[in-house]
């Protein structure tokens, strides 16, 4: 059993990871009232695009980040003009967007499958099996960049949604879409923003798995599903709270790992999130997901 | 004869005490009117009673007893129903299934009794000749008869009436109102009814409960209400303008 | 009997479903066809069973669920290990094999609970977790080399009638849920949950009870894959595509309607049938976009457009807030 810093370091450098991995879906729901379920099928393709731009480029996964960045943007615009934004509002587009979504989910994926193939594939750079020494830990640099990274996006979202004008309209709508068109916010235009801003997320997230992680077409139900359980945790509207339950989520596997035999974590996911959906539905910041 | 008393019941949200302490008592054949401002919580009341929530504290007896705690559709077999302040009808199902649907609980099946009792229900309340539309085709007053008709149809001793006049024309209102009436003539129901349209409450209301903040500060019948000065404070003292909700 | 299609239309559906019965039921025996095609049918059966239990959850009561397999597995295995270890005839294994899945799905309680999009992705979860424990209970399931079963060439061809049986009460039953009073409380059910607790109908009950009915049926017919098979395997029994293809199969034939999962069943193996052969690859892309051009034109699948069918040519206009 490795010592108590060693484990919460890898805690908190897993954290970062899983709050960008919601942070997407976060926004989608939060805005638009739909459960992104081809939020995994974003992650591995972007990840297959870091990969890519890697394998045929040389492009450092890290400085690919904007590519993929606008790329998986002008995806989800794409998915929400063209398909999403059919789909009826409130409740009785439960159901229907659900499988919407998890339709193009299937079609990422045979895509990914046909032009990449279905073995494990995962970015290897130069550096990427160094390491650094924090606190008498060995960390790999990779994971601390990814950290890094994951800051700077928690700040600059914070910021754009909060200073911003754009922002503004965004959390407006979140709040209260109807009440938005009487004072001339566009909300279809935020819409397809924010469905834009959600894919762009999980596009990023998923090159950042890539480097720390393989994955393959099939990748993208337990990051689903992580990033599900990190979202009903936060809240939602609450960056804060989302870093906070992606650091809990991350401690917890982080321990479960060396308490529980491999093939559990990620069962440990499951239990997490049915265990929260039951016991504690509001999360930690408010939001019912029962009715 | 006391039918439903409640003896001190509360309901606290975190730090907020939406019910504090409310002893309310509701005889036979009785339509008690429930009224207060804004934020009175006159539906949180109707909740609790109905078992949509749970109370913090405090007791609900109907008929000697305890009914308290118990979830919504424990409390219907009981014999309490309410109706929501927005009309909640069953889109998918048209306006005869709808009270079908509701009278089954006590039959069990789809068979005569249930249907004979459904139609019954739906001749009362005027809605007959749109048995078979769907909901959505009916107008505003049309669906409250129509939530009305749900409610009568399980065959309630106690019925919760959510401001069920609000926001339909003075002529349906009007009609409306007759209906309750009958409701406790002819079906011997008892009836709790909130509303903010004064007209409908005064002229139907046995007696008048009145909560304000959570708390009882009066009870009588119309007349002693109206001129409790306490009443006229807690109404005057608060935002103008009714009718905005509770 | 509450009917909310014309008496005209069920007294046919009721006829061609017996009618079709019969037939199917004396056909290997007049026809004579092919082992293959046998066997396909068999497996068209079985595979009808499961996703008619599937749209009593999904459909009737209006929870997605995207983790069915797990119960399938369960059903699967129970029955192969009972036929294996205790050397229990098939039927009784199928048996077994049903009412742990039964049991199983019980154990799907709490997520009961969750509305919509949380109870799917939570189902998510169970098909996953269900996946990756009992790959690695190897001594029940034996791992990812699995479990393989004495070939009995009779049973195999027997199954045939076995499934045809479980299809037919299986489709039976759809309808006879779908036109009774349980049908109706469902859908008010499905319709608002809160609003039908409010006319004293328990929820939770409803969807305890279905649940565990779909998990049943689905397990059965686990089980009587396991025969067909004659080999099973966590991967494959347990797998996320297995899940998918109960949600396909009822979306495709249309969701909520009684035997619009019937309908799916048939298109989705005849097009695996027809993709197997010539485009491998490609059959999930082309069941994604399938779901997208479902749900986006007719969410009532090719019942939908049956239904729209006989609207245009009687002339009627579709009756407003009316779904399934």
């Amino acid at each position: 059993m490795p010592r108590l810093v060693d484990m919460l370091l890898s805690a908190v450098l897993l954290a970062g990871l899983y709050a960008t991995m919601a942070y997407g879906l976060g926004l989608i729901y939060g805005v638009l009232r739909v459960v992104n379920l081809a939020h995994g099928g974003v992650l591995m393709a972007g990840a297959y695009l870091g990969w890519y731009l890697h394998e045929r480029f040389g492009l450092d996964p890290y400085l690919s980040l904007p590519v993929v960045l606008v790329a998986s943007f002008v995806l989800g615009v794409g998915l929400y003009q063209g398909l999403v934004r059919w789909l009826p509002r409130g409740a009785a587009g439960g159901p229907a967007s659900l499988l919407l979504l998890f339709g193009v989910w299937l079609v990422l994926r045979n895509i990914a499958y046909l032009v990449f193939t279905g073995n494990d594939r995962t970015i290897l750079t130069a550096y990427s099996s160094s390491s650094v020494a924090i606190l008498g830990s060995h960390v790999s640099l990779n994971r601390l960049v990814v950290l890094g990274i994951a800051v700077a996006i928690a700040v600059l979202l914070h910021l754009g949604l909060r200073r911003t004008q754009v922002g503004r309209a965004i959390r407006a709508v979140a709040q209260n879409a109807d009440s938005c068109t009487l004072v001339g916010i566009d909300t279809h235009r935020i819409y397809t923003l924010s469905f834009g801003i959600g894919t762009a997320l999980a596009g990023v997230a998923g090159v950042l798995l890539a480097t720390i992680f393989p994955f393959s077409p099939s990748s993208g139900s337990s990051e689903l599903l992580k990033a599900f359980v990190v979202v009903v945790l936060g809240g939602l509207g609450s960056i804060t709270g989302v870093a906070l339950a992606a650091l809990i989520v991350a401690t917890v596997e982080v321990f479960a790992i060396f308490v529980l035999p491999a093939y559990l974590t990620t069962a440990v996911g499951f239990v997490l999130l049915v265990a929260i959906l039951v016991l504690r539905p509001g999360g930690l910041f408010g939001h019912r997901v029962l009715a | 004869m006391t039918l439903l008393a409640t003896r001190g019941l509360t309901k606290r949200f975190g730090g907020l005490c939406a019910v504090d302490g409310v002893d309310l008592e509701l005889g036979d054949r009785e339509i008690l009117g429930v009224i207060g401002p804004n934020g009175a919580g006159k539906t949180t009341l109707f909740s609790l009673i109905a078992g949509s929530i749970r109370p913090t504290s405090g007791e609900i007896v109907l008929d000697g007893h305890r009914v308290t705690g118990l979830p919504a559709h424990r409390s219907v077999r009981a014999g309490i129903v309410r109706t929501h302040q927005i009309v909640r009808p069953f889109g998918t199902l048209t306006v005869f299934e709808n009270v079908l649907v509701a009278a089954m609980h006590l039959s069990r099946t789809a068979t005569g009794h249930a249907r004979d009792r459904a139609a019954e229900v739906l001749e009362f309340v005027g809605l007959s000749d749109r048995q078979g539309h769907y909901p959505a085709t009916l107008t505003l007053a049309g669906r409250k008869r129509l939530e009305l008709a749900r409610a009568l149809s399980t065959g309630p001793r106690v019925l919760l009436l959510d401001e069920v006049v609000a926001g339909i024309n003075p002529t349906e209102a009007l009609a409306l109102t007759a209906l309750i009436r009958r409701v406790r003539d002819e079906r011997g129901i008892s009836v709790i009814m909130t509303e903010h349209v004064m007209p409908a409450v005064m002229s139907l209301s046995d007696r008048i409960f009145v909560l304000d903040r959570g708390k009882p500060i009066a009870r009588g019948t119309p007349q002693e209400v109206v001129a409790n000065p306490l009443v006229v404070t807690a109404y005057l003292g608060t935002s103008a303008g009714e009718g905005a909700g509770p | 009997m509450i009917v909310r299609s014309p008496s005209w239309i069920w007294r046919r559906v009721d006829l061609a479903l017996l009618a079709g019965c019969v037939v199917l039921a004396v056909l290997p025996v007049v026809l004579e066809p092919s082992a293959y095609t046998h066997n396909q049918l068999t497996f068209l059966f079985l595979t009808s069973a499961g996703a008619l239990a599937w749209n009593w959850l999904g459909g009737f009561v209006g929870q997605v669920s995207f983790g069915h397999a797990a119960m399938f597995g369960v059903g699967g295995f129970v029955a192969a290990r009972l036929m294996l270890s205790l050397h229990l005839p098939a039927p009784l294994g199928w048996l077994g094999g049903a009412v742990v899945a039964g049991g199983f799905a019980l154990g799907a309680h709490p997520l009961l609970r969750l509305r919509g999009p949380y109870f799917s992705i939570a189902t998510i979860g169970v098909g996953e977790a269900s996946r990756l424990g009992f790959t690695y209970w190897e001594s029940f399931t034996g791992g990812s080399s699995g479990l393989s079963l004495a070939i009995d060439g009779d049973l195999q061809y027997q199954l045939y009638w076995w499934a045809l049986a479980l299809a037919a009460a299986v489709a039976a039953a759809s309808l006879a849920i779908r036109r009774s009073s349980l049908g109706l409380k469902l859908l008010a059910i499905k319709a608002d949950a809160d609003a039908a607790a409010d006319v004293g109908i328990s929820a939770t009950f409803y969807q305890d009870l279905i649940c565990v009915l779909s998990g049943a049926v689905v397990g059965l017919t686990g089980g009587l894959y396991a025969s067909y098979q004659s080999f099973i395997e966590p991967t494959d029994m347990f797998g996320f595509e297995r899940s998918i293809t109960f949600v396909l199969m009822a979306v495709i034939g249309g969701v909520g309607t009684p035997l619009g999962a019937l309908l799916g069943a048939v298109v989705f193996v005849l097009v695996r049938i027809y993709l197997l052969a010539s485009y491998p690859d490609l059959y999930l892309g082309l069941y994604g976009v399938l779901l997208i051009l479902i749900i986006l034109f007719e969410p009532l699948g090719l019942t939908g457009l049956a239904r729209r069918g006989l609207r245009w040519v009687r002339r009627a206009p579709a009756p407003p807030g009316a779904a399934s």
